[in-house]
């Protein structure tokens, strides 16, 4: 069985273990422990470049490989789930893979096991309480700065809402995801850690390391809704403010006015899988006669054409699935709150269908699904509207 | 000589005035050109309603995208059956021509207007508060031939920032009165039936001036000092992995590339999508790897298959989400490439590019 798909599955007890040097270098030596046992045959997970400027993902078999590791990482330069998609995309393979990711990460690992991109079977879904990310492009401005910030968060003791992504700030979703196994950051004794088995599969990974899990989890879980609430506060004063942002095509048409038609957001979203987007396909290319038959009509028109079709295009494509992760925004160059807009407009979609992406991976994406006593609303639309014709 | 149109007003109005004069007098059925759009933005756009002129900034110093990739995602299923003036700045005009080549695009019926280019800002200065300052400081450089400090670096670096075969070229670079003076340069007969009942005063007067080599010999140290610091030569592997060790793979240098055409990157097709299996015989083999993999395979395989073409614009540092300087590598690599073959690229469509013809007494020194 698939511990992902083991819906019932509630956390009651969890491990404490003591923090050795710093939350990463326990969390490392927990997986050199699980790789030692032949637990795993490789643990995928965040690694520092050697130019110390950046964090990729690396698939580690050979422990010393773990030296530059750094499970919980101040950036999310790639999203896990579109490494993890890579490795699995083709069909499941021999090696017992363990991944530590963000829960964000996770959600998308899961939708995107949903859309067939990638195979859990195998795979051991490591995750923690997530801090949030520093945003790409202060910390690639200045790396050093930017490793002093996040580890303060630790440190400190105090997570630091105001050096995070605005997508992280109005995170409610960054604790607990359908893991197998989860470090507990929050609520903790200042040097223990919480290790929280979220399957049958992660009781069985804590089994066979021999570590028992008895600890009593209520503090750790009133300090996520502690902040789970202040988040949806934040959260709710965001849509506040990018909801007339997106209100009717005027002023849809001035928040993209910047948009340079890079569809970089869409190379680096983790859902939109396409291989070629259909707006980049020959279909969405016209002759000059058109172009040309465009900008009389309406006295001039704007290159690169579409790009308004091509927001909403992918909104209504993959607003279902979105997990909210921020890669969109992290990556554009023309500075639009990319991913707090289509956070909103998701928010909305997936409450229409009472859809959560990634919470479980039994659940059907809704527009796989039909039911016939779906929607009842829009017939009462639709029945106004006709009458009225 | 070259055949100049005087007209006395600022540079500003006067390109105005004449783009106005080509819509009106139907010489023209549109005009393509960079147009103001909210407070310091600008976007590209085709105008064929004279009043849309208002808004309409031919030479401001931004490049949301390569004017060159848009022209050819105009007229690549078809040339354009009316006659459109393109007002775009040399490194696009090249890059359209390249694409021209390419079979991406086609010339036909376009009445090209370029300058002597000060350079651009990188995309994300609009977000800057004194952008204002920005602009006035920037055209100040341009009147002195200096080089602002603020624009892209690529185009501190630039030295073909006069344009190859543009119809008329608008004299930007040294013009201390730009404010009350523009000089519009005639380079082709179609230039001169497009002005013709155009107000001006028509003489003849060099283009080449000493204030365009006083720049050309400052971007040619800027260059060196551009290049000295990548030290490219130097790079080796080990080189490419500690510049582009922070790369993530969003291959939006291509994207935004005018010469990168092709509908589906070969680097992001089939070919390179690996099985479990294949993965985990390079894990044992290496005890790690990296994933997404080929990451720096993209890079050199991008530079092998457009670094000929490579026309310098700087569109993909300027995009790049992690800051590597892409534009300046590709830009160094290609002027050695290049330089093999004697080529340089949009400077004339009749020349076939480099690895399209086969010479048989090419390189022979490598067969030794």
């Amino acid at each position: 069985m698939n511990t992902a798909e083991n819906e019932s599955y509630s956390p009651k007890k969890g491990a404490v273990i003591s923090i050795k040097d710093s939350i990463n270098k326990t969390i490392i030596s927990f997986f050199k422990g699980a790789l030692e046992k032949k637990i795993f045959d490789a643990v995928l997970i965040p690694v520092k470049v050697p130019a110390g400027d950046s964090y990729t993902w690396i698939l580690i078999e050979d422990v010393s490989l773990f030296k530059d590791a750094a499970p919980i990482a101040p950036i999310m330069p790639v999203q896990g789930a579109n490494a993890l998609s890579s490795l699995t995309r083709k069909g499941k393979g021999n090696l017992k893979i363990a991944a530590i990711m963000r829960p964000c990460e996770i959600r998308a690992a899961i939708e995107l096991s949903k859309l067939e991109q990638v195979h859990l079977e195998n795979v051991f879904l490591f995750s923690f309480d997530c801090p949030g990310a520093l945003p790409l492009s202060d910390y690639v401005q200045n790396p050093p700065k930017g490793e002093e910030v996040f580890e303060s968060f630790f440190t400190k003791n105090k997570w630091n809402e105001e050096s995070i992504k605005p997508i992280c700030k109005m995170c409610d979703n960054f604790s607990l995801p359908n893991c197998d196994l989860h470090f507990g950051i929050l609520g903790t004794e200042k040097n223990d850690l919480l290790l929280i088995p979220n399957s049958i599969k992660g009781e069985g990974v804590l089994n066979e390391m021999g570590i028992a899990f008895k600890n009593d989890l209520s503090e750790w879980k009133k300090k996520v809704d502690e902040i789970k609430k202040q988040r949806e506060k934040t959260k709710k004063e965001a849509y506040h403010t990018i909801q007339p942002m997106v209100e009717g095509l005027d002023n849809l048409a001035q928040t993209f006015a910047k948009c340079i038609g890079c569809h970089n957001c869409m190379s680096v979203c983790p859902i939109c899988y396409c291989r070629q987007c259909y707006f980049d396909s020959e279909v969405s290319k016209f002759t000059s006669d058109n172009y040309l038959l465009r900008a009389e009509k309406r006295g001039g028109l704007r290159f690169p054409t579409d790009i308004i079709l091509f927001q909403s295009g992918r909104m209504s494509h993959m607003s279902l699935s979105c997990v909210s992760c921020g890669m969109c925004e992290d990556v554009c160059p023309a500075s639009i709150p990319i991913a707090q807009i289509f956070s909103f407009i998701a928010n909305e979609t997936q409450k229409a269908f009472e859809y959560q992406p990634g919470r479980n991976v039994g659940e059907p994406l809704p527009l796989k699904e039909y039911k016939e006593e779906e929607l009842q609303e829009l017939k009462k639309l639709v029945n106004d509207s006709v009458g009225q014709e | 000589m070259d055949k100049v149109l005087k007209i006395n007003k600022s540079m500003e109005k006067g390109i105005i005035d004449l783009l106005k004069f080509l819509l009106e007098s139907k010489k023209v059925d549109g005009i393509f050109t960079l147009r103001k759009l909210g407070q310091n933005n600008v976007d590209y756009a085709l105008i064929t309603d004279v009043s849309g002129l208002n808004d309409a900034v031919p030479f401001y110093p931004l490049m949301p995208a390569n004017a060159g990739k848009i022209l050819s995602h105009l007229t690549q299923k078809k040339p354009i059956k009316k006659p459109i003036a393109a007002v775009v700045r040399p490194c696009e005009l090249r890059a359209f021509v390249e694409l021209v080549k390419r079979e991406q695009g086609s010339l036909e019926n376009f009445l090209f207007i370029s300058s002597s280019c000060g350079g651009v800002f990188p995309i994300k200065s609009i977000e800057q508060k004194d952008f204002d300052k920005y602009i006035s400081n920037y055209w100040d450089t341009v009147k002195n031939a200096d080089i602002s400090a603020d624009i892209r670096s690529t185009c501190k670096a630039c030295e073909y920032f006069t344009p190859y075969s543009a119809d008329i070229t608008v004299s930007l670079v040294g013009e201390k009165k730009l404010d009350k003076e523009c000089r519009i340069f005639l380079n082709t007969d179609k230039a001169n039936q497009a002005i013709k009942g155009f107000d001006g005063e028509i003489s003849e007067e060099e283009f080449e001036s000493s204030e365009i080599s006083s720049l050309l010999e400052k971007r040619k140290t800027e260059k060196k000092k551009l290049f000295d610091e990548i030290h490219i030569e130097d790079l080796g592997l080990e080189g490419m992995v500690e510049v582009f060790g922070k790369c993530i793979g969003c291959h939006v240098c291509s994207r935004v590339c005018p010469i990168c055409y092709c509908i589906l990157c070969d680097f992001e097709s089939a070919t390179y999508d690996y099985s479990q299996s294949d993965y985990e015989k390079e894990l044992h083999k290496k005890g790690g790897l990296r994933l997404p993999p080929d990451t720096i395979f993209f890079q050199i395989g991008r530079l092998t298959h457009m670094s000929f073409s490579c026309v310098g614009c700087g569109m993909c540092t300027d995009v790049c989400p992690v800051d590597i300087p892409v534009a300046a590598i590709f830009q160094k690599t290609g002027e050695e490439t290049r330089q093999l073959f004697d080529y340089l690229p949009g400077k004339d469509v009749e020349e076939t590019i480099p690895v399209m013809i086969f010479k048989e007494e090419e390189f022979t020194e490598l067969g030794e």
